[in-house]
């Protein structure tokens, strides 16, 4: 009986639409830290960024009682604490992870001491009058009976996650731009050999990382829920950052593993009924990282021998023939 | 003596003097703008620690834990391996050791060292997965750690909930482990100092885990110095490839690396757990894994200075606690403090660059100097 309800739950059009909902903080940050990644800087201040674009979004929106200027401030932060990132370690030379891991501290005690500072309370914004970014309703699709609940009615952030995917994969695979970040963060001397500026790239790279991470945090505080909560991003940063790689670091694949997060966790939340600790189906995505981590690099290793051995057989081949040409 | 204050310990040493300074009035600046008395609120924050047995007591119990993590970063940063599973192998340090406190009917001299070794097994064992990982299979340790952090976390919440917790607890924390349990204190019963001994048992709680920690850093001290592993420890965070050629087994040894880095980490969380709560908690540890890497920082991933890192960053952390109680000001200013200071120690680029300007205004004073003489 109890399996019936959950099984029932799962493949109800409101569990895919609450999934969708769950996934958007995920996706978001998730293709920022793709970004960053392939131009070989690994963001782990993900998670800060995030808060740092909560908070703006709230306390400004509060403020201006205007959404889109919470919003906006929301960006600004979370372009402005990347650049703190990348200019400590790009001009200063910081190690990459060590100022990562500053800047998640910074952002983690400085948005709760400006919250206490402003509201008189370390636990969260709810006496700020704080916006919310609005639903969309398709027109026509909402009306069609399943289809319109899942796909209809989420909330303009969500929609920007799956348009930013694809905007991504157009500007990693399809701009000047996108093939010198990669080969920028597959072989960097190479790169600069040829006339790129190293660090001009992966400078914008992770402002565009920041801009990513802080719509993610906009969309926990501004329509996941309407308020600030202290560190309310609850490690979704460093999720993003594993949905990276169990993605093999593409748009698409980062995109689905996202998903598949954000079910796992919705999952959880219905198996409630069952009496399976969700810490169990909570688990499964972080041991899947870890196989899909290592699943990745033996399959690029299996594909480097293969290469290396076509080479070499192609080379032998042209030998023989040169040989037999001489003859 | 100016070639001491040139060597490069002292430079080491002056730059670190410099960075906490400056992360000190960064703070100090930032206090006089929010706060009605800044002044009462630095001298809380700066002086707290000392002004009372009790508060002493706390800044020294949350120090331990500080340089237990503190040592199991500096072997991993040691050999250049970005490990950042310290959380969760102190979690299951905590829930092991924990678990032995409360389960295993033997007599405290013999389950309190038994908890001890669990905790550092648990730690040890998980340090040897990403390790391996790394080593044999390329998995990024970073990542592979992160992970690893968030399933150890899973397991101490299950674990807790469902098992240790006791069925009709209205809280989510286990039973307050009993005598046989929990690590005594540091205090030897001396006769004669029976009221001094009484003093500091009511109002501070450090444990033997005081010896512990002394223990540990002078281990980890002759195992990175004095042993052939310890030289091939450094040598592959000096030069990966060098190592290598020279006819080390890398492999093995970032294995091993990870995994004894585990061993401080998982006691740190026997510390927790048997020492500071003598219960097993839900949040037990709140980035604490993290804090460990400030205090390595600090210590330039020196084993023998970590204890004094470990003091210095525990002495702050127990005076913004103190601060927060006598003040307006909240605690999470010290976070801010530590980000700066991390950014500011690890920015290879600051000190040279002063040095530059300095002299660059030397050498322009200089030739200042020398012109109006030429010019006679």
């Amino acid at each position: 009986m109890p399996l019936d309800v959950v099984l029932r739950g799962i493949f109800s059009a409101l569990f895919v639409a609450s999934v969708i909902r769950i996934s958007t903080p995920l996706i978001l940050p998730a293709l920022g830290g793709l970004i960053s990644d392939l131009a070989g800087v690994i963001n782990i201040s993900l998670e800060g960024i995030m808060l740092a674009g909560a908070f703006a979004g709230v306390v400004v929106s509060a403020y201006t009682h205007n959404v889109w200027m919470g919003v906006l401030a929301g960006m600004g932060a979370g372009m402005l604490i990347s650049l703190v990132l990348a200019y400590f370690h790009l001009y200063l030379k910081t190690d990459i992870i060590l100022a990562g891991i500053a800047i998640n501290i910074l952002c983690t005690g400085g948005t709760i001491f400006l919250l206490y500072i402003l509201t008189g309370d370390k636990g969260n914004s709810s006496t700020l009058a704080s916006g919310a970014v609005p639903n969309v309703e398709i027109p026509f699709i909402k009306d069609i009976p399943v289809l319109g609940t899942i796909v209809s009615g989420h909330n303009v952030l969500t929609y920007s996650a799956f348009i930013l995917t694809w905007l991504v994969a157009v500007l990693l695979y399809r701009t000047s731009f996108g093939v010198h970040l990669r080969a920028v963060g597959e072989n960097p001397e190479a790169a600069a050999s040829v006339g790129i500026d190293v660090r001009r790239t992966r400078l914008l790279a992770l402002l565009i990382s920041g801009f990513m991470a802080s719509l993610g945090g906009l969309d926990l505080s501004m329509a996941y829920l309407t308020l600030f909560q202290r560190e309310m991003t609850a490690g979704r940063g460093f999720i993003a950052l594993a949905a990276v790689f169990l993605g093999g670091r593409t748009p698409a694949g980062t995109l689905i593993a996202a998903v598949v997060f954000g079910f796992a966790d919705a999952l959880s939340n219905q198996l409630g009924s069952l009496k399976i600790p969700p810490q169990w189906v909570q688990m499964i995505p972080y041991v899947a990282t870890v196989i899909a981590l290592v699943g990745y690099n033996v399959r690029r290793r299996a594909q480097v021998a293969e290469r290396a051995r076509r080479f070499q057989e192609k080379h032998l081949a042209e030998m023989a023939a040169a040989q037999a040409g001489t003859d | 003596m100016k070639k001491f204050l040139n060597s490069p310990f002292m430079r080491e040493f002056g730059r670190i003097v410099v960075a906490v300074g400056a992360a000190l009035l960064l703070g100090f600046i930032v206090t006089l703008f929010v706060s009605e008395d800044p002044v009462g609120a630095y001298r809380a924050f700066l002086l707290g620690p000392l002004t009372r047995l009790n508060r002493f007591g706390d800044w020294i119990e949350e120090s331990l834990t500080l340089i237990f993590v503190g040592l199991a970063i500096a072997i991993v940063f040691k050999a250049e391996v970005f490990s950042l599973g310290a959380e969760g192998q102190l979690l299951l340090g905590a829930l092991v050791s924990g678990s032995v406190a409360l389960f295993v009917p033997l007599p405290g001299y013999l389950r309190i060292p038994l908890a001890l070794l669990a905790a550092a097994l648990a730690g040890f064992a998980w340090g040897l997965i990403p390790g391996y990982l790394k080593a044999y299979l390329d998995a990024n340790e970073i990542v592979s750690t992160l992970m690893l952090n968030a399933i150890a976390l899973k397991i101490y919440d299950y674990m807790l909930t469902y098992h240790i917790k006791p069925p009709n607890a209205g809280y989510t924390a286990s039973a307050t482990f009993s005598a046989d349990g929990s690590l005594p204190t540091f205090f030897p019963p001396i006769p004669g100092l029976d009221a001094v001994r009484e003093q500091w048992m009511s109002q501070t709680n450090i444990t033997i885990a005081l010896y512990l920690v002394l223990f540990a850093v002078l281990a980890v001290y002759y195992m990175m110095y004095r042993t052939p592993f310890g030289y091939e420890l450094r040598l592959i965070g000096a030069n990966l490839k060098f190592a290598r050629y020279g006819g080390i087994d890398t492999k093995r040894a970032i294995v091993l690396t990870m995994a004894i880095s585990g061993i401080l980490a998982g006691l740190a969380g026997a510390h927790l757990s048997m020492g500071i709560h003598t219960k097993i908690i839900i949040n037990i540890s709140l980035g604490l894994g993290f804090e460990g890497i400030v205090v390595s920082l600090l210590a330039r991933n020196n084993p023998l200075g970590v204890p004094f890192a470990g003091l210095a960053y525990g002495y702050l952390r127990a005076g913004a606690d103190i601060m927060e109680r006598s003040s307006d000001v909240s605690r999470e200013m010290v976070l801010v403090i530590q980000a700066v200071i991390i950014l500011l120690v690890t920015a290879e680029r600051i000190l040279p660059m002063m040095r530059r300007r300095v002299s660059a205004r030397r050498a322009a004073q200089v030739e200042a100097e020398a012109t109006p003489a030429a010019a006679e």
